[in-house]
């Protein structure tokens, strides 16, 4: 195990180093450059100050020296400065980070439990009544464009009824816990509704697998009811691969996260990257790339590690 | 000498119409189909009737602004005056457009990676799965942002040609298929893999078979299956990443209309004209259902289940 | 007799076997080592073994299917290699995995001729003679595979590997994936092609029941060292090696159950990847003696018979 677990954390470090080469390169290439953008509307800059510059921050390199220099500089903590918010980039990212810890949470804990009550009760049936509108349900929620959804219901919730604000951060300085939630719950329902689709024909299949399965067949015989058939057996049965499955999915949420916090102007990781991007801010868009890619690996290397834990075919 | 009596064989008969009947019998997907050929018709439609109602669609009016639907503007005008319906069915060409190619390029790229993979094996194997499976584990949608804000001059491209509608349609392409080729290298991997150890493969091998005839004549076709399975669906997923990158402003930019950046306006005007928001939304929604319904009939009619039928024992 | 069809002198198989990730273990399978034998025109030559002797390897060794990684074989065609034909063909065991489920008949049967540069015109007529030399209706050209059952798709096998004229077919345990009664017609219409083509077999199998009627010498294979080879007929009447008696003793009497005489075979095949020192066989021998252990025997002829050659150090 402990072999396994080095030579696939050894794996994920050297594909983050390679990421975080890519990403240079990729970053590198969106218009403009930095000192243009950080010295933008300066008139003092003549073209020979300019070059002068260009030396200093070491801009005249190839694309590997400047790499190597970033690289030893983000190793000794030095991850640069915020051309958008003026300031250091992990002073902007920290805040954003637990912005969008909390959003793709709080969508866990709605996705999670839904996807198991869906798929439990579409399997009970397969081809039910239950079992079709469940299915049209989850391919709705592969389906549909996350982004249009948000507009949809804050037309409706914020505009046309005012239940709930359309933002998903309160202006108040020191907004309440209800406050805040109030706030939450547009985006929350928005990424989980887009979440529970995949889960829920996952949940539903494996459901289906179990309870056809010699065991459950046996509690059943046994006398057991059928609640209890299903809930202690089949579904936790059911719940120890599901850790892989929302692991493999954890980009594809942030993917969502991004598109949510957008939309409903929440300061998260994914709004940082996107406005990032969009203002030119190069190393706010590295860093913050590089640590949702970062994080994303290592959610699917924690998965990878307890999968090979639990599952005893897996040898080691 | 013959010893096999002929009647005992059943009529030769193609697996192609075999599945062509199951599909037919997935309803969902039989009408998901009509619709989407329909759609594609009216779509198609945009330039002729454009012409004929007298509309330039990409031609702003600010005199003309959010106009109620009437004869000329049979579903009313947008912010800038422009006709909706005509913008509505230039977009569908494009996400359709969209869908299919880069759908097509991406299995060309799946498949040249996992064939490779799978039929050498050993370590360009799993040097090439490794880098599968990191690609699998990404978000998607930052990566494209990224790709998409790359500045192509500096890449050696004229200004000119960077910025033409073309370039950014082939661009956004392209760039999709980059980036979600994974799902297609996996599954033609996984095929080839039991394809290569298959003996009609070492048979053909002792006849002379190079690797190369082998994967265009054995590996290629037995594969063919799941991949139009997966192909299918993917043209979903397709349609649903460029209208959210270009609904981000990193997709296809206006003028060109795309179902996805004609939303990007309506966020603005929620308050003011509600209905702009709901249009292109709809649509998209309504297309990659009925494609994913699709997919849905092409892998039943596609289960291996069926094709067994005709075997005699 | 001089100029032998096949020769094969101290031929050996080791496959490296590869570790977790990417680097060897430094482990060697010694699937075939140092095997000498030779074949003549015309003649069978049955390899026997247990699974796991190595006896499938050597016959894609002699098919072209594997390299060897010591020692040398050599075919001579009596006529000479024209337009891309292989002297040598192969027949496998499993006939549903033999066949390409996409393809045609006349396409599947066709494919030696194709890839010696043929049209589809001048195969035709070359595909429905070997059709009919294997006893399937001409019909048959226009059906798939899976409109056939096993026994007839062992015989469209047996038509692609006689397409292009070969001189050596392997057939690699042809007969054991069909039924009994199934068996016997393969198995004649086999020795009616040697007969009528002058071709040989390098026929690989585990039943001295089927080898007895084909073979006109028999190589007995263990962990991938030659045991014994001796004409048919003599090892028949006078096994030399104790391995070959053991593996004789073991053969099924048609009406009596399997295995019912003198068990003399104990325990498993030891593991090729550590194969027991001097006779490979000592472990298991009931004849093993301290030398058995220590000193690896020659294959020698026996002094009464000296076409019967063993390798034991107690041969009778």
């Amino acid at each position: 195990m402990l072999r396994y677990t080095l030579s696939r954390l050894s794996q994920a470090i050297l594909v983050t180093f390679v990421m975080s080469f890519l990403l240079f390169m990729l970053i590198g290439l969106m218009p403009g450059d930095p000192l243009e953008n950080m010295l933008e509307g300066n008139p003092s800059l003549t073209p020979e100050l300019m070059a002068q510059m260009r030396e200093l921050y070491g801009l005249d390199q190839s694309v590997f020296a400047r790499y190597w220099n970033w690289l030893m500089a983000a190793l000794s903590g030095d991850l640069g400065y915020s051309s958008l918010y003026f300031r250091p980039v992990t002073d902007v990212l920290f805040p954003a980070m637990l912005q969008t810890v909390k959003l793709m949470g709080l969508t866990l804990l709605v996705s999670v439990p839904l996807a198991l009550l869906l798929g439990s009760l579409a399997a009970r049936k397969p081809n039910g009544l239950i079992d079709s509108v469940v299915g049209v349900f989850s391919f709705a929620s592969i389906s549909l464009p996350n982004f249009w959804v948000s507009l949809l219901l804050i037309i409706l919730f914020s505009v046309k009824l005012g239940w709930l604000p359309a933002s998903g951060t309160p202006l108040s300085a020191a907004p309440s816990a209800l406050e805040q939630m109030r706030h939450m719950v547009l985006p929350v329902a928005v990424l989980a509704m887009f979440h529970v689709g995949p889960l829920v024909r996952y949940v539903r299949a494996s459901m289906i697998e179990t309870l056809s399965a010699d065991f459950v067949r046996t509690a059943r015989a046994k006398g057991l009811g059928e609640g209890s058939v299903m809930v202690r057996h089949a579904l936790r049965n059911a719940l120890i691969p599901m850790v892989t499955v929302l692991a493999l999915s954890f980009g594809s949420l942030f993917s969502g996260a991004l598109v949510v916090e957008t939309i409903f102007g929440m300061l998260g990781m994914g709004k940082m990257i996107y406005d990032a991007i969009g203002n030119i801010d190069f190393n706010l868009a590295l860093v913050g790339l590089l640590l949702a890619t970062i994080v994303t690996l290592l959610a699917n290397l924690l998965a990878d590690l307890a999968y090979a834990l639990l599952d005893p075919r897996i040898t080691l | 000498m013959t010893d096999v009596t002929v009647a005992a064989l059943p009529a030769p008969r193609s697996i192609w119409s075999l599945r062509f009947e199951k599909f037919r019998g997935h309803r969902l997907a039989m009408y998901s189909l009509v619709f989407l050929a329909v759609l594609t018709a009216i779509c198609l439609m945009a330039w002729p009737l454009s012409q004929y109602l007298g509309i330039d669609p990409n031609k702003t009016n600010l005199l003309a602004r959010f106009k109620a639907p009437n004869a000329q503007h049979w579903l009313g005008t947008d912010d800038l005056g422009r006709d909706v319906l005509i913008r509505l069915m230039y977009g569908g060409q494009v996400s359709i457009a969209v869908g299919l190619l880069a759908t097509f390029l991406m299995t060309v790229l799946g498949v040249a990676v996992g064939v490779t993979a799978g039929f050498l094996g050993g370590r360009t194997d799993a040097v090439l799965m490794r880098l599968t499976d990191c690609m699998i584990a990404l978000p998607l949608i930052p990566l494209l942002i990224v790709l998409g804000a790359v500045d192509l001059t500096k890449l050696g491209l004229s200004a000119a040609s960077a910025g033409s509608p073309l370039f950014i349609f082939l661009r956004i392409v392209i760039i999709i298929a980059l980036v979600d080729w994974t799902t297609m290298a996996r599954i033609a991997r996984a095929g080839a893999i039991q394809v290569r150890d298959r003996d009609y493969v070492r048979a053909a091998t002792v006849a002379g078979a190079k690797r190369r005839y082998n994967v265009l004549v054995h590996v290629l076709p037995n594969i063919s299956t799941p991949l139009i399975v997966a192909a299918t669906l993917t043209v979903g997923r397709v349609i649903l990443l460029e209208s959210t990158l270009s609904f981000l402003g990193f997709g296809i930019v206006p003028p060109t209309p795309t179902w996805g950046n004609m939303l990007t306006n309506a966020q603005q005007l929620i308050i003011s004209a509600p209905h702009l928001a709901v249009y292109p939304g709809l649509l998209i929604f309504a297309t990659v259902m009925a494609v994913n319904f699709v997919g849905d009939g092409v892998r039943y009619a596609f289960d291996p289940r069926a094709e067994n039928e005709g075997r005699s024992h | 007799m001089s100029n032998p069809l096949l020769e094969i002198d101290r031929l050996s198989v080791h496959i490296p076997m590869r570790g977790k990730g990417l680097l060897s273990s430094g482990i060697k399978l010694r699937a075939v080592d140092e095997v000498s034998l030779t074949m003549q025109r015309g003649e069978t030559l049955a390899i026997v073994g247990e699974s796991g002797s190595g006896k499938s390897t050597l016959g894609y060794v002699v098919a072209g299917l594997r390299q060897q990684t010591g020692g040398s074989l050599k075919i001579t065609p009596s006529r000479p290699h024209q337009n891309g034909r292989k002297p040598v063909q192969i027949i496998f065991q499993d006939p549903f995995s033999a066949l390409d489920p996409r393809m045609t008949v006349e396409d599947i049967i066709g494919e030696p001729l194709r890839l010696m540069g043929q049209d589809r015109g001048t195969r035709r007529g070359r595909v429905l003679e070997v059709l009919e030399q294997v006893g399937m209706p001409a019909e048959a050209a226009q059906r798939y595979p899976h409109q056939f059952s096993g026994g007839q798709r062992q015989r469209l096998a047996i038509a692609r590997a006689l397409i292009g004229d070969p001189e050596l077919i392997v057939a690699d345990e042809p007969l054991s994936a069909l039924d009994v009664s199934i068996q016997s017609k393969i198995l004649n219409l086999m020795s009616d092609i040697k007969e009528r083509h002058g071709i040989s077999y390098f026929f690989i199998s585990h039943d001295f029941g089927v080898v007895r009627h084909l073979a006109d010498r028999v190589a007995v294979l263990y962990l991938g060292r030659l045991m014994e080879l001796a004409p048919a007929d003599e090892i028949f009447a006078n096994p030399a090696h104790p391995y070959t008696r053991a593996l004789m003793d073991a053969v099924p009497r048609i009406g009596r159950g399997r295995r019912k005489r003198g068990q003399v075979l104990k325990g498993e095949i030891p593991t090729p990847l550590n194969p027991p020192s001097g006779c490979v066989f000592h472990t298991r021998c009931p004849r093993a003696t301290a030398i058995c252990s220590t000193e690896r025997p020659l294959l020698l002829p026996l002094v009464s018979r000296p076409a019967q050659l063993a390798a034991c150090h107690h041969k009778e």
